[in-house]
């Protein structure tokens, strides 16, 4: 899966949770200023592992600021595509 | 062995039933979906629980010392708790740090609380510790962490267990206070039995031998700790905990779990009936059977009665029983439940026009709810328990007829003494044995009504936030200056909404309202529901420069104050 892909699924994720229009959100954004709690960012994640058949630890969590650096901790939990 | 006014969490734990058919299963969710399970039936909690507290006194602890718990897994907590209760040891649990949260917002948080509460200890966990060891560069009078993992592989050295009374200190509940000045609220054993077979008694829930009790609810919170693990050890009910964290990355579980393992009794803030209804999908729903389910409490947060019938609606076709939702009212100053519902029926509710409320009477009304003068639909909370009391006094401390707005204060054996080591906080908040609230209601025929809060406390999906705690991090911010942010919240759609406002250049407005919503979620996991940037000098103050709350909401609620674009 590319990153692009996995891009679109975390802003069609995070639309669907939050129940904002999160269509065009670049990897550049701030996760806080896009007006999800804390707790709707959990459930995104926890849906993410379910589509993507992942586990993304709570504690490898702490510190993540922007949607790309959260993109890049689900690609690192994806299998290696062959 | 009969229930006696000398019992205490001790003594009912060594009076549990034998054997492998009662006790609790501590689920872990976090695996995938089959997870697995670790079971202790009661005797196996109390052996284990025995053990820990003879580990405890092995760090040189004794009767009456605290120690602070920061342990994430269920299972993990509630046997230290319970090993420190029969070590005559005094828990202070403190919560985790929760994802995405700013490290240094929770070292104070956890430092102030353990300063407060003097715990020479602090028990934690592996995971946990580089980040909770910060703790110990602040001068909290702290002398030893100890990790969890660690101290479970140490040798144990026999140990004569103290006598434990029923007016002895059984733990200190730390969700009242702001961040810098936090309150321990001193539960003693007899608090503690007397709330839980109060709630979970003949005139509360009427536990019977075949109820399961299940919960996702964080332990270090009164509902999940009193309502779930030592309540209901108290009362010997069979009890399912998921670690809150499940409940976060999948709501469904909540449900899934009340089906699975034939659940009877669960509780939640309205927030999580409003998720879980939302969630639910028709595929989701199919093959689940929740006829069992009798108890489905709401409680810690204003309860919207829309969000009650929808949730009863959307289950319906599993076998909910709409009369199993039980409204309820309590604090942690009263160890936790003050009111109840009448089990096993209809929600009550009361329309009241919202014009005459302001004036502080609640007057019903027959306006259609859509109407323009505003009507207000408030949920019936029902009735103290037998051997305690409710009243609503105004200002001068008088009773107050029915329907009447006023505090509501509470007596009884639950009530409890007050703040560890703050008698201040605890004259201000106690008189004769009765707790000031500090909420607003009303009551109608003995049952009580909760309609606002006198204090200044934000309360989201069950959790409590002080405003000055989020004022003083959004300061922090370039172009903000402390005394010229407010923090407050609104009802919106029925649910609690924090609003801040902040003065600031109208150049910067956009910038600022970007920053401070960053801000506010950093510190306190929370999505600003507006930013108001207002003209420097706009926000109304006292003589002595200090921004007023109450007034600020109330021009923001009126639509005059006036904001920057």
């Amino acid at each position: 899966m590319t990153r692009a892909e996995l891009l679109q699924i975390f802003r069609s994720t995070a639309s669907e949770i939050a129940e904002k229009d999160l269509q065009n959100v670049e990897e550049t954004r701030v996760i806080a200023e896009l007006g999800i709690d804390s707790l709707e960012l959990l459930e995104v994640i926890g849906s993410l592992e379910r589509d993507l058949n992942i586990r993304v630890p709570d504690d490898q969590l702490v510190g993540i600021q922007t949607v790309g650096q959260l993109i890049s901790l689900v690609a690192d939990k994806m299998p290696m595509n062959g | 062995m009969a229930p006696s006014d000398q019992d205490t969490l001790v003594s009912c734990l060594a009076n549990l039933p034998r054997g492998e058919a009662r006790g609790f299963r501590f689920r872990n969710l976090l695996g995938g979906e089959d997870g697995n399970e670790r079971y202790f039936p009661f005797q196996e909690l109390e052996r284990e629980a025995k053990v820990r507290a003879a580990r405890l006194h092995a760090l040189g602890l004794r009767k009456g010392d605290r120690i602070a718990l920061v342990i994430a897994d269920p299972a993990e907590f509630v046997l230290s708790f319970l090993g420190a209760a029969v070590g005559g040891i005094v828990p202070v649990p403190i919560y985790p740090r929760a994802s995405f949260k700013a490290k240094n917002a929770y070292v104070e948080t956890v430092s102030h609380i353990v300063k407060a509460a003097g715990a020479k200890v602090l028990l934690l966990t592996e995971s946990s510790k580089p980040v909770v060891e910060e703790v110990l560069q602040h001068d909290t009078g702290l002398s030893e962490l100890v990790v969890l993992e660690e101290w479970l592989t140490r040798p144990v050295v026999p140990t004569t267990l103290p006598t434990i009374a029923p007016e002895d200190l059984c733990f200190l509940q730390f969700t009242s206070g702001s961040t810098s000045l936090p309150k321990g609220v001193m539960v003693t054993h007899r608090n503690l039995v007397a709330n839980a077979r109060a709630f979970l008694g003949e005139r509360g829930i009427a536990r019977t031998d075949d109820d399961v009790a299940v919960t996702w609810l964080p332990l270090y919170h009164d509902m999940g700790l009193i309502g779930f693990v030592l309540g209901t050890l108290v009362c010997n009910i069979n009890t399912v905990l998921l670690p809150t964290e499940a409940f976060g990355r999948r709501p469904n579980v909540w449900i899934d779990c009340m089906h699975k393992y034939g659940g009877t009794i669960t509780f939640a803030p309205n927030f999580a009936y409003g998720l879980a209804t939302k969630r639910a999908r028709d595929k989701d729903l199919e093959g689940l059977d929740l006829s069992k389910w009798r108890i489905a409490g709401c409680g810690a947060e204003p309860i919207n009665p829309k969000v009650m019938r929808e949730f009863a609606e959307r289950f319906a076709r599993c076998g909910f029983n709409a009369n199993a939702l039980m409204p309820a009212y309590g604090m942690a100053e009263a160890t936790l439940a003050i009111t109840f519902h009448t089990r096993g029926t209809p929600i009550i509710t009361d329309r009241v026009d919202a014009d005459r409320m302001q004036q502080g009477k609640a007057v019903p009304t027959d306006a259609p709810a859509e109407g323009v003068g505003g009507v207000l639909e408030l949920i019936n909370c029902g009735h103290p328990f037998p051997g305690h009391a409710v009243k609503i006094v105004n200002e001068l401390g008088e009773t107050l007829a029915d329907r009447e707005v006023g505090e509501i204060w509470a007596n009884g054996a639950s009530i409890t003494a007050g703040y560890y080591g703050n008698p201040e906080a605890t004259a201000a908040t106690y008189t004769d044995g009765w707790l000031h609230t500090g909420d607003l209601g009303y009551m109608v025929n003995g049952d009580v009504y909760v309609c606002g809060r006198l204090k200044d406390l934000i309360i989201i999906r069950g959790a409590n936030f002080y405003p000055q705690d989020i004022e003083w991090a959004v300061a922090e911010v370039e172009g903000v200056r402390r005394d010229n942010v407010v923090a407050f919240s609104v009802m919106r759609e029925g649910e609690e909404t924090l609003i801040v406002s902040a003065e600031g250049n109208s150049t910067d407005a956009a910038t600022l309202r970007r920053t401070i919503a960053t801000k506010v979620m950093e510190t306190t996991g929370l999505a600003v529901g507006h930013v108001a940037v207002v003209k420097v000098g706009s926000l109304p103050k006292t003589s002595s420069g200090k921004v007023q709350r109450r007034r600020t909401k109330a021009l923001f609620e009126s639509g005059q104050l006036e904001e920057h674009s």
